[in-house]
């Protein structure tokens, strides 16, 4: 299929190399942002898993797991963004913990902040954000 | 020839979709993750989108024809329905999604009705517009191809 250039972000969309992959857990109920987000951390050169509510990512680490970077979307079933979060902390996680959220109200965002998260963008994620969140990972 | 005059016209015809403000940069975005282990990854995601969203038109319609409108069912709904749509860059129908619930926040459910109207328009607009460009893309093949000598 032929489609347009690459533009400017696409150079920005470099595979960070470390000596092991990043690891990272989608957290997002939504299927289509599910597809999208996992394809491009799998283009960062990341290992992605994904789980469709906060609980999951919760139970994911009462049975062991850890991931380095968790992209947690705010509304889910269950267990919203929030709450997950919260409880991940409380747990002693120090994962990287980055909110994505369609909330795009200042005041929303900081008060999904105030869970416990590193950081916080409005969906959609692009290469930019994701190279930002990956470079902060790396130098921490 | 004859490949790089196909060529040039799904080119074109990515351009007008942009040039006619019903894709944005988002578009580019998913463009720019598709490669040898995702060659179709753009038409699979726009596919997504539709066949999840059909069913968020459906509880609006069905929302919009209750009385009294309950505006907070209608923005909840909507704000799902903006976020899909931010996320193939589908930025006509995203506006159109901001202005509902704008209508929405003022109570005002015959602008509700209306943009919602206009909004299913566009995105069945978008959905043929789209359907015909990835079949023309197909047809042509990547650009390599065309330019690779005999």
């Amino acid at each position: 299929m032929g489609f347009g250039k690459a533009t400017s972000s696409s150079k920005a969309m470099k595979i960070i190399e470390t000596e092991k992959k990043i690891s990272v857990l989608i957290v997002e109920d939504d299927p289509l942002i599910q597809k999208i987000h996992k394809v491009m951390m799998t283009k960062f050169g990341t290992e992605v898993q994904v789980v469709a509510n906060g609980k999951e990512a919760v139970d994911l680490y009462h049975s062991g797991a850890s991931f380095d970077l968790i992209l947690m979307d705010f509304e889910m079933p269950i267990m919203d963004g929030f709450e997950a979060t919260k409880e991940l902390r409380s747990m002693g996680v120090t994962s990287m913990i980055v909110g994505v959220t369609s909330r795009s109200q200042d005041s929303e965002i900081q008060a999904f902040m105030k869970s416990g998260l590193n950081a916080c963008y409005v969906k959609p994620l692009n290469a930019e954000k994701v190279t930002t969140v990956l470079n902060e990972l790396k130098n921490n | 020839m004859e490949r790089t005059q196909q060529h040039r016209q799904v080119a074109h015809m990515r351009q007008s979709l942009f040039d006619q403000g019903l894709l944005d940069e988002q578009f580019v975005q998913l463009e720019e993750l598709q490669d040898d282990a995702n060659p179709n990854f753009v038409e699979e995601v726009v596919t997504l989108f539709y066949r999840d969203s059909a069913r968020l038109v459906l509880n609006i319609d069905q929302a919009l024809d209750k009385s009294p409108l309950d505006f907070s069912k209608l923005d909840s709904y909507m704000h799902q329905f903006k976020g899909s749509a931010s996320s193939i860059g589908a930025k006509k129908v995203k506006s159109e999604c901001t202005l509902f619930r704008e209508y929405c926040k003022a109570g005002n459910g015959e602008g509700c009705m209306k943009t919602f109207q206009q909004l299913k328009k566009d995105y069945a607009v978008l959905r043929k517009k789209l359907e015909t460009y990835f079949q023309m893309a197909r047809q042509v093949g990547p650009v390599e191809t065309a330019c690779r000598r005999k």
